[in-house]
């Protein structure tokens, strides 16, 4: 009995489970030595089983809706669109590494450009985006789109330029092709980098596409976020949004690292 | 053995310059008139800056030389590595991560264009005169070092190459599996009859394995002696206890130029 | 004789351009003259308005960079005061946050059975959306002070250090126990301490993971001040400023703070550069 305990204990998903209770009870406890001092507790840390009663209660917050239903329908416009962005992104800065690994020219000329983007307030562009698409959804969708553009295509070129010269050697010996040393060496050398960055966008794309909700006020999780804020409807429904959105940004890169390791078998233990 | 002997590579006056940091030229190999037999096992020996790796290099078409050509079957070694007759050992086992030992095996005869039911056969033939067969599905990193350099040496065979070009391909691993890949080796080689250019360091493992040692000196790197090694094959591994061998090892040693070394 | 001059001759002529190409000193030279043409291109196509048609967008959305450029030197003092107040919130978070990173990966590595799981929970908060914590951390420095730009300051802070806190504990952890194969047993052999093994091996070995840690998080940092300066209570920050003028539509000011904004991402990037290649000499 002792021994599975302590086979328990070297499981590495068990010390996740003891740190998130840690988490979780020093929120209750901060939470009841908030509520005993502060005006409107809830405004800063409300109980746990507050927000979950919350998720649950069917009270009307905004209209015909109930503060989940309020979240979650804005949640899919939003999502969608961060979605679609991040997608937009990942591919477009997959290509764009493998362009400037193709081309030393365009590689050697970009470079510096590449890393400037990142620096790039994309709300900023937001207005030019706009005025260039003419749509304010296509824009959402662009704007979260850039910003997942950009951690792909740095690590992905990152990974392209890790591949050892023994490796090239080996495939110049064999006469390989081009694309067959993109094929065969390149591309799959350079996978598990672009998973990372995709794990780095996915927050990225989160952030941006809830940030340009408030651009215009038509709905989302955005406009959501900063009507509860400044209290036009239950504090409750910006605890939800918080904690839907972490949820979301941890589910989506559990997901990204279970694609991974789905197509990467290699990096299973034995 | 000297009844048929074609010749399958030449080198005339062969020379690489490079550059240092500061611009200016080293001469890392210079003047080398070297001539390998078909079916020959030769080992290309010398301590570090010899030039022995930059010699193969030059055989492989992986450097061009500065001075003098190569010959290879009558053609520059461009057009025989287009050919794809070279197979090629590094000294670290330059193994695909994401490939399993049988795809790492079969990557060159991908490029070569066989087809998939030949591939796999071949690939598995070569894995189990490696002594791999077990080990197929495995990935590289659940393989040990001397399993690795095993792999890589199925896979420089599995092309079924004219010449096999070794660049120091045991310095890394540990003398037992060192003296198991020798047999393997010297077995494989009679086997099939391929021309092995051997690079090493270690006297009595270039001694053990060839029918010729070329000794290497360095600054500037240039071809001092050819030895020949005229030891009975096969040979046991007690031949390194026998005079003879140590004879040849101490020819050898005397060889180089430059001071002992 | 005469024969093998000509030939090494007409093969220098031949490979002249190749020369060039492989010349050591081109190589460097490359890397910075082809992306200043790729920049001076930019500019012109900028400032004769070719951009503009190609986005079909007007001068007044995407102004010219001399009118850029003179709204900065106009606006020279509020501009510093705004880079002043972004840069000291990523700066004091992007310290202490990677400090608490980096001791948390310490603790980690001491303790490999639960820091592991630690580093989990820690790299979940880094896929946390910052949109998310912002507003959070506003609501909890309400009450740490009166003045509304000290307590903004402090929740703006506090979410740049938890994002540059988990980037960097996630990647000095990785340091702290991705040694080469064999050094721990040749620590072992030297019958080191465990402190010695520390000091000898750990430590050196993980300041290369500190700078691959901080060259994500000095950017990031700057990009979280960026971005919870628009959730803040007290209006300050390049960031905020973009928000606020673009919302008044005063497009070429806005423009003018973002290109501050990349200024200054540039300007702590080749601090970053710098320091790297000097502490990284040795590894090399």
């Amino acid at each position: 009995m002792r021994e599975k305990m302590l086979n328990i204990g070297n499981k590495k998903w068990f010390s996740a489970v003891f740190w998130i209770l840690l988490l979780l009870i020093i929120w209750e406890i901060s939470a009841i030595v908030v509520a005993n001092t502060k005006r409107i507790p809830e405004n800063i840390l409300p109980h746990l089983y507050q927000i979950i009663m919350a998720a649950f209660s069917g009270e009307k917050v905004s209209g015909e809706l109930s503060a989940s239903q309020a979240v979650l329908t804005s949640a899919g416009q939003t999502l969608l669109r961060g979605f679609l962005g991040f997608i937009l992104g990942g591919v477009i800065g997959f290509v764009f590494a493998l362009l400037m690994k193709m081309s030393n020219l365009l590689g050697k000329m970009l470079f510096p450009y590449l890393m400037l983007i990142q620096l790039i307030p994309v709300l900023g562009l937001a207005p030019i985006i706009l005025s260039i698409t003419g749509d304010i959804n296509v824009s959402r969708v662009v704007i979260a789109a850039i910003l997942s553009f950009y951690p792909v295509a740095t690590n992905t070129l990152y990974g392209f330029k890790s591949v050892e010269k023994e490796k090239y050697d080996l495939m110049y010996i064999y006469a390989a092709k081009k694309h067959e040393i993109y094929q065969k060496v390149l591309i799959p050398a350079a996978m598990p980098y672009f998973f990372i960055g995709l794990k780095i966008a996915a927050p990225m794309a989160v952030t941006a596409s809830i940030l340009v909700d408030t651009l215009q006020g038509d709905g989302g999780l955005g406009c959501l976020l900063s009507q509860s804020l400044k209290h036009a409807m239950s504090i409750y429904t910006f605890w939800l949004i918080v904690f839907f959105s972490a949820f979301i940004g941890i589910i989506i890169s559990k997901i990204i690292g279970l694609i991974e390791t789905a197509v990467s078998p290699w990096k299973r233990r034995p | 053995m000297s009844e048929e002997r074609n010749i399958e590579i030449k080198t005339r006056q062969l020379g690489v310059t490079f550059k240092d940091n500061e611009g200016k030229d080293v001469a890392a190999l210079t003047g080398v008139n070297l001539e390998i037999y078909k079916g020959e096992f030769i080992t290309l020996l010398g301590p570090s800056g010899c030039g022995k790796t930059t010699l193969l290099r030059c055989i492989a078409d992986l450097q061009k030389p500065s001075e003098g050509d190569v010959h290879i079957q009558g053609m520059t070694p461009k057009e025989v590595r287009l050919q794809k007759k070279f197979g090629f050992v590094f000294q670290q086992p330059v193994l695909f991560d994401w490939r399993t030992v049988k795809k790492n095996v079969e990557l060159p005869m991908e490029i070569m264009g066989y087809s998939k039911g030949e591939r796999s056969d071949r690939a598995m033939e070569m894995l189990e005169m490696v002594g791999l067969k077990d080990f197929a599905n495995h990935y590289p990193n659940q393989l040990s070092g001397g399993m690795q350099q095993r792999a890589n040496i199925a896979r420089a065979f599995g092309l079924d190459p004219d010449i096999l070009l070794m660049d120091e391909p045991f310095s890394a691993l540990d003398e037992f599996t060192k003296e198991k890949l020798h047999e393997d080796l010297v077995r494989i080689w009679k086997a099939t009859n391929k021309t092995i250019l051997f690079v090493t360091h270690n006297i009595q493992e270039g001694v053990f394995l060839s029918d010729r040692v070329c000794v290497l000196s360095p600054h500037p790197g240039r071809l001092s002696a050819i030895v020949d090694i005229d030891i009975e094959r096969p040979r046991p591994v007690e031949v390194k206890e026998s005079t003879h061998f140590n004879e040849l090892v101490t020819k050898v040693r005397n060889s180089f130029e430059g001071g002992s070394v | 004789m005469e024969d093998k001059v000509v030939l090494k001759k007409m093969g220098r002529r031949k490979k002249l351009r190749e020369r060039i190409r492989e010349n050591p000193k081109w190589q460097k030279a490359s890397t910075v003259i082809l992306p200043l043409i790729f920049g001076i291109i930019l500019v012109g196509l900028w400032q004769g308005q070719v951009l503009h048609r190609l986005f079909h967008t007007d001068t007044f959305t995407l102004p010219l960079l001399d009118k850029i450029g003179s709204i900065m030197a106009d606006n020279k003092e509020k501009l510093l005061e705004n880079t002043f107040s972004t840069l000291q919130v990523s700066l004091m978070g992007l310290v202490i946050g990677s400090i608490l990173g980096y001791l948390m990966a310490l603790l980690a590595s001491f303790f490999p059975k639960f820091g592991q799981g630690g580093l989990a929970v820690i790299g979940a908060f880094a896929s946390i959306p910052v949109v998310a914590m912002a507003p959070v951390f506003n609501n909890w420095t309400k009450d740490i002070s009166r003045d509304a730009s000290f307590r903004s300051m402090i929740s703006k802070t506090i979410v740049v250090m938890l994002i540059c806190a988990a980037d960097m504990g996630l990647n000095a952890y990785k340091g702290l126990t991705n040694l080469k194969p064999y050094a721990l047993d040749l620590m072992a052999i030297y019958a080191s301490s465990r402190k010695k093994i520390f000091f000898k091996l750990r430590l050196p070995n993980s300041i290369p993971y500190v700078f691959s840690a901080l060259k994500v998080s000095v950017p990031a940092s700057i990009m979280t001040a960026i971005v919870s300066e628009y959730f803040a209570e007290y209006i300050t920050g390049v960031g905020r400023q973009i928000r606020e003028n673009i919302v008044l539509a005063q497009y070429s000011t806005a423009w003018a703070y973002i290109a501050t904004a990349c200024l200054i991402g540039i300007f702590a990037y080749a601090i970053l550069m710098i320091l790297q290649s000097i502490f990284l000499k040795r590894y090399h």
